[in-house]
């Protein structure tokens, strides 16, 4: 099992039971959690799946692509030190137990 | 009523819908496909030798897979050209490249890079202040009359003139840009006569001049507009952008900038005023204004239907396809799926998944002005609903006729009643 826990700008929380090999995009959309938008279906070219990581899983993520640093700079809500496009984030055992904050918007 | 559609009605329904459909007649449109989607994904449009695809699950995994689909048509005439038009574009030195929406990666990948770092919603948003003052200015122009076709004084130029504010032009006529821009829609996805080629060509060519006459400049005196952007970051490399690619940038946004625009803002003018008290329900409050939007590019979108190739053997609603098969892939269709929304049919600005649909298109080349037409139709509207609060739409005005075109679907005239004008708070 690899738990995921999802936390909305108010504060909610949901924790969803992701798989490995998809992204963290993914799983939230499987999951119906809210605030992931995802428009552009995952090909880095919307920048509305921005995301903030946790200590455990920016460590599981690694660094971000070039790219992807770039289209952070373009996301609705500012982007932060943690912040990443979820399309980007594959699900490792590793995340298990990692929260993942949504941004106030993502347009 | 709904004669276009009304032909061949027994037998199979894959050969009754193929019988029945008509590619450039947008009324009755939405009807046919609410009663074929159910037992028809796909069929054959003989008229333009295209596979129609109707629903959402299938659209939705073909426009993102660059690997089995490739967009190098959807820019491409319906009806090829005739030679003399080629070689007269040749002549006066047309050479704008297919470099954004109608190609492929790794080409598509290096171009969009750059295009983003000025097509993104940041930048989009520094633009709000100016674009409200120029929905306000049409506002006032409405101001004392009593009935007036909203396309004409409204809708037609007001996306021109914020495509004008990204190239930093300031000295322009708008109308001459729509033209341009209704000519070449006209061309490619259009049924052209013959007898329209002679004056298209030269006015094609009187627009690409024009573009490269607009692009010169930035070169040795950048300013904070696309062009400059794109000469900065190119920094005289060729492998980054060439000066032809960027002139193609700015003629590609000169076209895709606002006439997907205009036409979403008449459909979605027209789908409220049809049912005032959602007009009325947006002027008492204006924070429904920015999911009365999403509802418009769901229920009446301005791209109803946009292109793929089969680059290899596919399967497409059990339908076997050979490489080389031309897909038509129905947005329309695809927003009102049941499949994914419920009462489909209905016109609801409430609509809690309105946003869901497929207006902008999805993957790779999911429209980078997605942020600003969405930004542009919400001020226009809150504007309209605010200061006309009473609107309604003329005699006759819901019978209105569409731009006869493959993939764009818009109001050609929206006659109105203003009502009273209502003064806003300072
Ligand atoms: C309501 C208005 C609009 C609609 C319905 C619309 C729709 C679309 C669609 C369906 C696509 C193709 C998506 C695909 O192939 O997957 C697209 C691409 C594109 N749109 Fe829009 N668009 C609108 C407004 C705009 C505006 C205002 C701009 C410019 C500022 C713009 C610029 C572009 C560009 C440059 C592309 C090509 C993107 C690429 O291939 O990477 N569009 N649009
Ligand atoms: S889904 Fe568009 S950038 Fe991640």
């Amino acid at each position: 099992m690899i738990d995921i826990t999802f936390i909305q700008p108010d504060g909610s929380q949901k924790t969803v039971a992701a798989k490995a090999g998809h992204t963290i995009m993914e799983t939230a959309q499987a999951h119906g959690i809210d605030g992931v938008i995802a428009e552009c279906g995952g090909s880095m070219a919307c920048a509305t799946c921005h995301v903030f990581l946790d200590d455990i899983a920016l460590t599981a993520a690694g660094p971000a692509s070039d790219s992807e640093d770039d289209m952070l700079e373009f996301a609705a809500t500012p982007r932060a030190d943690n912040s990443r496009l979820s399309c980007q984030v594959t699900v490792t055992d590793a995340l298990n137990g990692a929260q993942i904050t949504i941004p106030e918007t993502q347009f | 009523m709904n004669a276009p559609f009304d032909g061949a009605a027994s037998g199979c329904p894959m050969a009754a819908a193929s019988a029945d459909f008509q590619p450039f007649e947008h009324r009755g449109m939405y009807e046919f496909l609410a009663k074929i989607r159910e037992e028809v994904p796909i069929f054959h449009a003989p008229e333009i030798d295209y596979w129609v695809v109707t629903r959402r699950a299938d659209i939705e995994a073909i426009m993102p897979d660059s690997d089995r689909f490739t967009a190098v048509l959807t820019t491409q005439p319906i009806f090829p050209w005739p030679q003399e038009t080629l070689t007269y574009l040749q002549e006066r030195k047309f050479a704008h490249e297919a470099i954004q929406v109608a190609c492929d990666p790794p080409l598509h990948t290096r171009v969009k890079n750059h295009v983003t770092k000025f097509l993104n919603i940041r930048q989009f948003m520094s633009y709000e202040p100016a674009i409200r003052e120029l929905a306000r200015s049409y506002v006032q122009k409405l101001k004392g009359q009593e009935t007036v076709d909203l396309v004409d004084a409204v809708t037609y130029e007001y996306p021109a003139q914020v495509v004008f504010m990204l190239l930093g032009v300031n000295d322009f006529d708008p109308r001459q840009i729509k033209k341009w821009g209704d000519l070449r829609l006209h061309m490619i996805w259009g049924r052209p006569e013959e007898t329209d080629f002679e004056q298209a060509a030269r006015d094609l060519a009187d627009f690409w001049d024009y573009t490269v006459d607009l692009v010169a400049p930035r070169k040795a005196d950048p300013k904070d507009d696309y062009p400059s952007k794109m000469f900065e970051l190119r920094g005289g490399d060729d492998e980054v952008l060439t000066e032809n690619e960027i002139r193609s940038l700015v003629f590609g946004l000169l076209l895709a900038g606002h006439e997907t625009t205009t036409n979403a803002a008449g459909n979605l003018i027209l789908e409220l005023l049809k049912r005032r008290e959602q007009w009325r329900a947006i002027a008492q409050d204006p924070a429904l204004a920015k999911n009365a939007v999403e509802e418009g590019l769901r229920y009446a979108t301005s791209v109803v239907a946009w292109r793929r190739r089969a680059k290899e053997p596919v399967t497409i609603g059990g339908v076997d396809l050979p490489a080389g098969a031309n897909l038509l892939l129905s947005l329309a269709s695809a927003n009102r799926d049941p499949a994914l929304f419920e009462e489909p049919e209905t016109f609801d600005i409430a609509r809690k998944d309105a946003r869901n649909h497929m207006a902008f298109g999805k993957g790779l080349h999911h429209c980078v002005g997605a942020p600003l037409a969405r930004l542009e139709l919400r001020i226009l509207l809150e504007e309209l609903t605010a200061a006309f609060p009473e609107m309604r739409l003329a005699e006759g005005a819901e019978d209105t006729d569409f731009t006869k075109t493959l993939s764009f679907r818009g109001p050609a005239q929206l006659r109105v009643h203003l009502g009273p004008y209502k003064e806003q708070d300072a």
